[in-house]
Order: C-alpha cells, then sequence, then structure tokens
C-alpha cells in the first residue's frame, strides 16, 4: 500500500536575488537605466539611419540571391538553358516549370539538342534558396541582385522565359568592397 | 505440354544463404537474397541471355574467372561474391569502357533522371575517366522510323533491341551494321523500322538511344505522374501505364508487365494512340441537330431532346454498343433500353449475334482458355483471325510459344495468316466457309456429328490439307483454340460455331484443364458486354431475356421499314463496321432520332445523328472490361475530363432517368457494385478484388451460377456449296479508324484500300501488283490497289474493312458476297481518282513472308 501523497511536500523553495531596499536596491534600480541612457545619448548627435526607400536604395552584397535572370552565350546569343529541368528537381518551393522541346536547324534555340520551350518561375512561392542556380549544370539560371519584384496581381508575378532572359530595368545598388 | 514443376534450391551469395527455384539466373535469384547485380542487356522476355554488356560480372566460388549473372543458371550450394575488390573493380573497369564512347550530357539527353545508364554510373561505376581522347561521333538524332528517332552515338550495343526485332517481333528488321566502335543499330535494308510492335524497343533501350519522336524532350520524370490503366484500342486490352503532366495530359503509354495479358508488350497503337485524345478535333460538348447543322448545345438541352425522343420512340428504339464500352455502360445501356424504354433490341456484334445457349457454352469455364494457356499448349489452332490485325498481343503470345516451347500451330483461315511462317499446318479455306472447313476438321477428328459428304471442297480447301491438320490435333495434349468472331457473322453463324464446338468436342477440350477456346471478337469488350446483357437474346448474367430483340442486321432491316424509329449509337458507327451497309444507310436516313456516343463526329453520325454526346476516352474513364479470356479489369481515370465531357455512366443513367426509370446509381463504383451483384457468376466480386492485375471470373467459386449448358450433340448441319466467281472475304486493319487517323504519330499507317489476289486469278485478270482495280458487288463498287499473295486461295479475294475511304462494307450485302474485278486506267488518263498517297510500308500493307 503506498503512502498517501501530500502536495506540499513537492514545494521546493527557490533562493532568489537580495531583498529589494537599501543601497544596493537604489543602484540595481538605476544603474542599468543610466548605463543604457549613456548608448542612446551617445547617438545622438549622428545622422538618422533611415534610407529614403524608394529614391534611395539598400545596397546588397554581391551574393545576395535575388530576382533569377537566364543566361545567353555572349559570342552566339543562344540561350544556356537547355531545359533539362534540374532546377525543377531541385526547387524546393516547387515554383519553377520547365517544358523542353527540340531544337531544329531553323529554330537553333539553345546550344544542345533541346531548349526550353516554356520557362516559368513563380515568384510568389520562389523562397529565394538559389538550390536552382546550384543545380544548373550549364550556368544558365543565376540570381540577380534585384529585389523590387512587388505587383498587384498574382498572375503577373509568374515570370516567363523573356522577362527572365531580359536584364532587370533598374539595376540594385551593390555594397561596395569592405562595406 | 504441362507448365513445368520448379524445384528450390538455396546457394550462398555474399555470405548469406538464400533460397531460390533452381535454374534461374544468378541476377534473378540474388534479388531473393536482396542483392543487387547491375545489368543493361539482361531481359528475360527477349529469350535466351547474351552476356553482352559484362555489366553484372560476379564471383563464383571454384571458377577461376569471374562469370556473367546473367547468363549463369543458380545451381545447388553455389557459393557467390558480388561485393569482392576484383568484382568491385571490374565493374568500374565495365562503367569506364561503356562512358568512353557514351556522350556524358545527361541534362540534354530525353532519358536523363529514367536511365539504367546514369543510375549503374552512379551506384557501381568508379567515377572518374581516363580517356581523354576525343569521342566517336554518328550524326544524330535519326529517324529509326517515324516513331522512333536513333541517337546513335549514346548506344552501348546492349543488343535489346536487335534481339526484340529478332526474336520477339519476328520481323528481323533491326540489325547491327558495321564492327567494333563503329558498330550501330539500324535496319538491313535501310529503310525505316516499321512494324506493329516497334514502340517497345523505346522502353527495352538502356539508355537515351532510342526515344519516342512523340515523347521526346516533353518532360522530365519529376514533372510527371504515373498512372495504371487499360488500353481500350483492341480487345487484347494490354495493361498500360500512362504519363500525365499538369494531371490534365497524356503524354506517353508504356506496357505494365501482367503475364497473364500482355506478357509486358505493347502494340504501337496502344503506345501512341494516346494523342488522339488530345486532337483538336475530339467532340467535348454535346450536339444537337437543328435542322440540317449539327450544333453545340448544353447538357441539359442535349439530355432533355434525347429523352423526349426516345420516350416518343419507347419500344421502337433498338441499340447498338462497341468499341469500348466498358461493363458498366453496357448494363446501364441494358436498364435504359429495357427498364426505361421497354425495348429489347440491343446488340454489340457487326455480323450477327450468338445463339443464347451457344454463349453460354462458350462461356462455361473448362471450354476457355486462359491466356498464359497458349504459353505452354502443344498445339494452337488459329481459326479464321488474324492476330496481328486484331487482337495484335495475342500475335506475339502465339510466336512466343511457338520459338521458346515448341508449340506447333495450326492456321485455318480465309486469308493468308502472318502466323503460316510459324506453323507446322496452315489451311486456306474459301472466305466465309469457316463453317465447311470446321466441319470438315470435326469430320477429320474423328467426331461423329460431322455429316455430308466433300466437306473440304464445299470450304475450298486443297484435298489433305485438312487432313493434315487434324494430324497435328490429334497427336497434341493441350490445345488451345484462338477463333475469329467474323465465323459466326451471317445467318449460318450459329451452324459454324456449332462446328467449331464439334471440333472442341473431338479435341477432348472440355477434360484438359489447360485447353479451351479463346474468342477473338471484333469489339474490345465484345464479351463483357455481352455478359453485362447487350446481346438481343440475353439479359445480364448470360441467362434468357424475357424477350427476345433483334440482331444488329435485323434492326437495320427493321429501321429502315420504319418498325423501328430511334437508335442509340453507344462507340458505334455501323457504315464504318457493320456489313450490310446498304441497308444500314437506309435505316440511318429512314430512322428519326439517331443519338449517339462518340468522341470523333464520323461522316455517317455529321449526315445522320439527332444528339450527340461527347464520348470519355479510356484516359478519363473508370470501369471494368472483360478480357476475350474472362478477366475482368479496371479501367482507371487517369486525367480530368477535357472540355464539357461528362462520365458516360452518368449520362446513360441521366436519360434512363428521364426516360422514367431512374437507375439507383451516385457514382461509378456504385454501378458496377450493382452489376456484379446482378451477373450470377460475378456475385461477390469487389473492385479491390480485380485490382491491379485483373480477376478470372471462371477461377472464382460464383463462376457456378454460370446458368449450366451442355455441349451441343447431334449432327450438324450440311454446309451448303461455295458459290461461283471471286469470293470476298474482308480483314480489318488495326490502323483503321478514328483513333489512328487523330493521332498524328501513327497517322502514315492508316490503310489504304487493297486488294489481296492469288497470283493465278490477278493473272487472269491481267492485273499486276500496285494496279488499281474496281471491285463491284451489286451496283456499288469500289476501288482498291492490287497485292499479290502467293498463299492466297485462288478465288478469293480480301479487302480491308474500317478504311476512311473505300470501306469494304460498302460490298458486304447479303449472300453469296461474290464480286466483279476490273482494271481501271487509273490516274494515267488523269480520269480516275487520286492516286492513293504511297504509304509507308506499315504492316499492313506489307505482306509477310510466304
Amino acid at each position: 500500500m503506498p503512502e498517501p501523497h501530500t502536495p506540499i511536500d513537492d514545494v521546493i523553495t527557490v533562493q532568489r536575488g537580495p531583498e529589494p531596499g537599501g543601497l544596493g536596491g537604489a543602484y540595481r534600480a538605476f544603474g542599468a537605466t543610466l548605463r543604457g541612457l549613456r548608448t542612446t545619448l551617445g547617438r545622438v548627435a549622428e545622422k538618422p539611419p533611415t534610407y529614403q526607400y524608394p529614391e534611395e536604395k539598400t545596397p546588397v552584397y554581391p551574393r545576395f540571391r535575388g530576382r533569377h535572370k537566364l543566361q545567353r552565350f555572349e559570342d552566339t546569343g543562344l540561350e544556356k538553358c537547355v531545359g533539362c529541368s534540374l532546377c525543377v528537381a531541385a526547387c524546393p518551393a516547387e515554383c519553377i516549370r520547365v517544358v523542353a522541346a527540340e531544337n531544329t536547324p531553323d529554330n537553333q534555340v539553345s546550344a544542345g539538342e533541346r531548349y526550353a520551350a516554356v520557362y516559368e518561375i513563380n515568384m510568389t512561392r520562389c523562397i529565394f534558396c538559389g538550390y536552382c542556380e546550384v543545380a544548373c549544370p550549364f550556368d544558365a539560371i543565376t540570381m540577380g541582385n534585384d529585389y523590387e519584384m512587388a505587383d498587384y496581381h498574382r498572375s503577373d508575378l509568374i515570370f516567363t522565359k523573356e522577362m527572365l532572359l531580359a536584364d532587370a530595368i533598374e539595376k540594385t545598388p551593390l555594397r561596395r568592397e569592405g562595406e | 505440354m504441362a507448365r513445368p514443376q520448379i524445384k528450390e534450391i538455396s546457394f550462398e551469395i555474399d555470405g548469406r544463404e538464400v533460397r531460390a527455384p533452381e535454374g534461374t539466373m544468378l541476377v534473378d535469384a540474388a534479388k531473393s537474397g536482396d542483392v543487387e547485380i547491375p545489368y543493361f542487356c539482361y531481359e528475360p522476355k527477349l529469350g535466351q541471355p547474351v552476356g553482352a554488356c559484362r555489366m553484372c560480372l560476379v564471383e563464383i566460388e571454384g571458377m577461376p574467372k569471374l562469370q556473367t549473372s546473367c547468363s549463369t543458371p543458380v545451381k545447388d550450394g553455389m557459393v557467390i561474391n558480388t561485393t569482392s575488390d576484383r568484382v568491385k573493380s571490374a565493374q568500374n573497369a565495365i562503367v569506364e569502357f561503356l562512358l568512353i564512347n557514351h556522350p556524358l550530357d545527361c541534362p540534354v539527353c530525353d532519358k536523363g533522371g529514367e536511365c539504367p545508364l546514369q543510375d549503374i554510373s552512379y551506384g557501381w561505376g568508379g567515377g572518374k575517366s581516363r580517356f581523354i581522347e576525343p569521342k566517336r561521333h554518328f550524326r544524330k538524332p535519326l529517324e529509326l522510323s517515324p516513331l522512333v528517332a536513333i541517337d546513335r552515338e549514346r548506344c552501348i550495343l546492349c543488343y535489346r533491341c536487335v534481339r526484340f526485332s529478332q526474336e520477339v517481333a519476328e520481323d528481323y528488321q533491326l540489325v547491327f551494321l558495321e564492327r567494333g566502335d563503329h558498330t550501330y543499330v539500324g535496319t538491313h535494308d535501310g529503310r525505316p523500322y516499321v512494324g506493329p510492335f516497334s514502340g517497345n524497343i523505346l522502353d527495352l533501350c538502356p539508355v537515351g538511344a532510342l526515344t519516342s519522336t512523340a515523347y521526346r524532350f516533353r518532360a522530365r520524370p519529376w514533372d510527371v505522374e504515373e498512372a495504371g490503366s487499360l488500353c481500350t484500342l483492341c480487345p487484347s486490352q494490354c495493361n498500360v501505364q500512362l504519363t500525365i503532366r499538369d494531371d490534365s495530359k497524356v503524354l506517353r503509354a508504356f506496357a505494365r508487365d501482367n503475364p497473364e495479358v500482355d506478357d509486358g508488350w505493347l502494340c504501337d497503337k496502344g503506345r501512341f494512340g494516346y494523342q488522339a485524345i488530345h486532337s483538336e478535333e475530339r467532340l467535348r460538348a454535346p450536339m444537337v441537330r437543328d435542322g440540317s447543322m449539327l450544333r453545340e448545345a448544353p447538357w441539359d438541352h442535349a439530355l432533355e431532346q434525347a429523352a423526349a425522343a426516345l420516350t416518343r420512340a419507347g419500344a421502337g428504339t433498338a441499340a447498338l454498343a462497341g468499341g469500348a464500352t466498358t461493363n458498366e455502360e453496357a448494363f446501364l445501356l441494358g436498364h435504359l433500353m429495357r427498364e426505361a424504354l421497354g425495348s429489347p433490341h440491343l446488340d454489340a456484334r457487326a455480323g450477327g449475334a450468338l445463339d443464347p445457349q451457344q454463349a453460354r457454352v462458350l462461356a462455361r469455364p473448362d471450354l476457355s482458355a486462359r491466356v498464359s494457356d497458349i504459353d505452354h499448349a502443344d498445339v494452337i489452332l488459329v481459326v479464321d483471325t488474324e492476330l496481328v490485325e486484331e487482337a495484335p498481343i495475342l500475335d506475339l503470345r502465339v510466336r512466343k510459344a511457338a520459338r521458346r516451347n515448341n508449340a506447333k500451330v495450326v492456321t485455318l483461315t480465309g486469308r493468308p495468316s502472318s502466323l503460316d511462317p510459324n506453323a507446322t499446318a496452315a489451311v486456306r479455306f474459301a472466305p466465309g466457309a469457316a463453317e465447311a472447313a470446321l466441319s470438315a476438321l470435326a469430320a477429320e477428328l474423328g467426331s461423329g456429328r460431322a455429316t455430308g459428304s466433300r466437306l473440304h471442297s464445299r470450304a475450298g480447301c486443297e484435298p489433305g490439307a485438312i487432313g493434315a491438320a487434324a494430324e497435328v490435333l490429334r497427336a497434341a495434349g493441350d490445345v488451345v483454340v484462338l477463333w475469329g468472331e467474323r465465323i459466326s457473322d451471317g445467318a449460318r453463324g450459329a451452324s459454324a460455331v456449332d462446328a467449331l464446338l464439334a471440333v472442341a468436342g473431338a479435341l477432348g477440350i472440355v477434360d484438359r484443364p489447360e485447353s479451351g477456346l479463346i474468342e477473338v471478337p471484333a469489339a474490345t469488350n465484345a464479351r463483357g458486354m455481352r455478359e453485362a446483357g447487350v446481346a438481343p437474346g440475353l439479359a445480364p448474367g448470360l441467362t434468357d431475356a424475357p424477350e427476345a430483340g433483334m440482331p444488329a442486321a435485323e434492326i437495320a432491316g427493321a429501321l429502315g421499314a420504319g418498325e423501328l424509329s430511334a437508335l442509340i449509337l453507344l462507340h458505334e458507327d455501323p457504315l464504318a463496321t457493320h456489313p450490310e451497309r446498304r441497308r444500314w444507310q437506309t435505316a440511318l436516313d429512314t430512322a428519326a432520332t439517331v443519338i449517339a456516343f462518340t468522341d470523333f463526329v464520323t461522316t455517317a453520325l455529321r449526315d445522320y445523328a439527332t444528339v450527340i454526346f461527347p464520348a470519355e476516352s479510356y484516359a478519363e474513364k473508370e470501369g471494368t472490361l472483360t478480357h476475350p479470356d474472362g478477366r475482368l479489369q479496371r479501367v482507371r481515370q487517369a486525367i480530368g475530363h477535357q472540355g464539357q465531357v461528362r462520365p458516360e455512366w452518368s449520362v446513360l443513367a441521366e436519360l434512363a432517368g428521364r426516360c422514367g426509370a431512374r437507375p439507383d446509381v451516385r457514382s461509378a463504383p456504385q454501378v458496377t457494385q450493382k452489376l456484379f451483384a446482378t451477373v450470377g457468376f460475378l456475385d461477390g466480386l469487389t473492385l479491390d478484388e480485380i485490382g491491379g492485375k485483373g480477376v478470372r471470373w471462371q477461377d472464382r467459386d460464383a463462376a457456378s451460377n454460370l446458368p449450366r449448358a451442355e455441349l451441343p450433340e447431334g449432327t450438324l448441319e450440311v454446309p451448303p456449296e461455295l458459290p461461283e466467281g471471286m469470293r470476298l472475304g474482308t480483314v480489318p486493319s488495326l490502323w483503321a479508324g478514328t483513333t489512328v487517323e487523330h493521332a498524328p504519330s501513327l497517322r502514315f499507317l492508316a490503310p489504304v484500300q487493297r486488294a489481296e489476289l492469288a497470283p493465278a486469278d490477278a493473272h487472269r485478270l491481267g492485273v499486276g501488283s500496285g494496279d488499281e482495280v474496281e471491285v463491284a458487288a451489286g451496283g456499288q463498287r469500289l476501288r482498291a490497289t492490287v497485292a499479290l499473295r502467293q498463299a492466297m486461295q485462288p478465288g478469293s479475294v480480301f479487302l480491308v474493312s474500317g478504311t476512311a475511304d473505300n470501306n469494304a462494307t460498302a460490298l458486304t450485302n447479303g449472300v453469296p458476297r461474290t464480286v466483279e474485278i476490273t482494271k481501271t486506267a487509273g490516274a494515267v488518263n488523269g480520269a480516275g481518282p487520286p492516286a492513293a498517297a504511297p504509304a509507308a510500308p506499315g504492316p499492313g500493307a506489307q505482306p509477310p513472308p510466304v
């Protein structure tokens, strides 16, 4: 027969800090406040750090992952993308859709046998992880620096191949070395 | 030949004791020990292994060198090592060797993501190459055929496609050309590789060398989903797997191996026919006649019009079902006709209905064979059917039995059969004289039922030919008889089936569990429709219908005479498929109402239909089909309904409801359940039991609910004498019909009319191969190109039925079916019809070796 349980036995008394009041109490009340105020007052002379967006843009780091770009070969002008769909496989947000087609002598779009007839990125879903860039065996898709993609309609945020092949309209400033 | 008994033995692999059936190859035996051995060329379906790729090398204790495990049968007590350093270095070396000349541009290759070479390179390859020299280069991609593109750089010379062509399809077209690293796959004469089964090499190729021109670069395996279903384009009912993109588009079809049905092969019609589903011309909304025009109409309006017309016609309605009508649709059509409209006139056979008693006898489990019985039969008797055109996968089965298991083939046909080269005895009879030929065979086999003298001359056979066939059959143990539906056509159909049953009786098929008959019907689901009650004298479950109706030919007469006024066509166009075309023309002209369910509006429907409902394609359908051997299989919905297409079971149920007898069904499985509950011998069956591979109802206990039917006794009727003149026979073409016409990849195979003649007849008529002739009978005439067939019986001419132009059914009116053949001036003087386009050497156009 187990012992009847008396709840009061379980209570553990915790030792807290010293009682309030006295000189120590006054120091604890004001000391930390004064230390904080020193930091605040030290910044009074500085200018406000607010960026006047959108007139003034935050510069981004060179490896910032923004809006995607599809690349072309500089010499031939052919698209680097062959429509292999590896970016689709890599994408954790499932926001890329590729439909490939076959190049013909009259319609040579990319360097290989196949090209991407449809290449769409749904920017409402994209999490800008950059896996597509890592997966791409031809360096055809890269992450740009542009982050201004807000729009009024979701359907406008499905970026087509033509949009991705074109340069961004306004360049986002890059941070200078060491900044 | 009984199926071989297989003994189990035990052997050791990678230090584990494993049991496997004796004689299996090591690669397969290793799987029972969860050991995977990589291979490229091994494929048991292709026959004996060749050991061409050397990927499957293993170490066997007691053998000094590494052995190819694909060609080494496992023996009791064998000790095998697949993980030793020797094996590993051999595997690395083979992968490195194969990749020497293989382009390493997987992202471009169509096979990427589903490529055995990719997988094996990752799994068993060394990961680096020492080869820095330039790789071999070929021009690419080339068209091996209009359906298959070949990239010879990617080929690893595994022999699979060549073996398929040589040993399975037996068309002997593909060969290896050149030697050494110049070797490549091609046809021996450089012409396109065209054959009814050419698409199978796409499944077999372990690299991206052979790709489908229809699927090439369309998608990656991770872009798509696979959906198991059934091909409903011919009675073989092969199991297929459809590749679906975005839940709405079928991109490809390939075989889903079911040894009891298709043995893992698929014909090109099944493989590329899916394209018709997405054809622009497919009907996607109901049409209602408005004056002389058919106009698209909302569903409600179309249903209202159809129901009003049917209610007006009432018992004066007739119905024809065909094509891929599922058991459920057939059942609901029966309900609509018998319960709602009170009409018994419904049929699913073009040529003539089976006598109800004969239908029950033919359904008897002890008289029917399963498809896999063909593999183990001693003799396969092919009666008046051209398997390669009517049920192509069965053609491969017969070839396999003859090649691998030494089965003897006996052909008893009107037209020279493509199986003749494999046949021990080949008997030709005059077109339409199947009854006399079967009676003669029964007499030769010692059946007491056969009567009449000079039976072989009534059949138009060479004297002694039937005796030789009987000789082969008498010595046989298990016999599988594949008989074509056409022997039961016409007024004497019942006597012909009686003669067939006399042959079956004389062969003692009833007492042999692995012997039996398999009907090769014209419609995909002929057996299922019959068993679900779409037959003039049969209610669901092959019981006698309370009121016997008219068969198709009589329906045509009654419609023409005004005794019937409405006609429902469920996936059927009588002008394209039914004989007695003249009568049908009058019938459709006279009928007050024609209500059709179809996916493509044919000329006949455009001219005569009152209301057309869009039919579902097999990728949209949910239901069951019954294989000619009694196997129930499921058709599963793979894509959403296109356009405004509605499930046909619901349309039929709605029509019945509006005509006053609403069936109590709310979903497709509910219809199935109701059907199984109504049909005695399907009692207790469930969709789960049917599963992915199907169930033969003869194998279930409920088969005993089949109404009893005894083999007929008493003497056979004496077959009539042969008519004088050139006797006309028809043969369907696999490539005829709307599916092929609307599938862009297959269109080049659509048949043009040809008149097959014996050389003697051609000489007498003064025509040669390729000449244009006019074939006439009873005032009807059509144009055809002469094709000479050495093995053709003199006095016969064969035409293709179902072609888009010059359909042979124009001449098949009444009996006797004899024709006049005259040579036309052709296109020489410009007065003739435009010369037929030079067809690619399609299987239909190409006479088999004789």
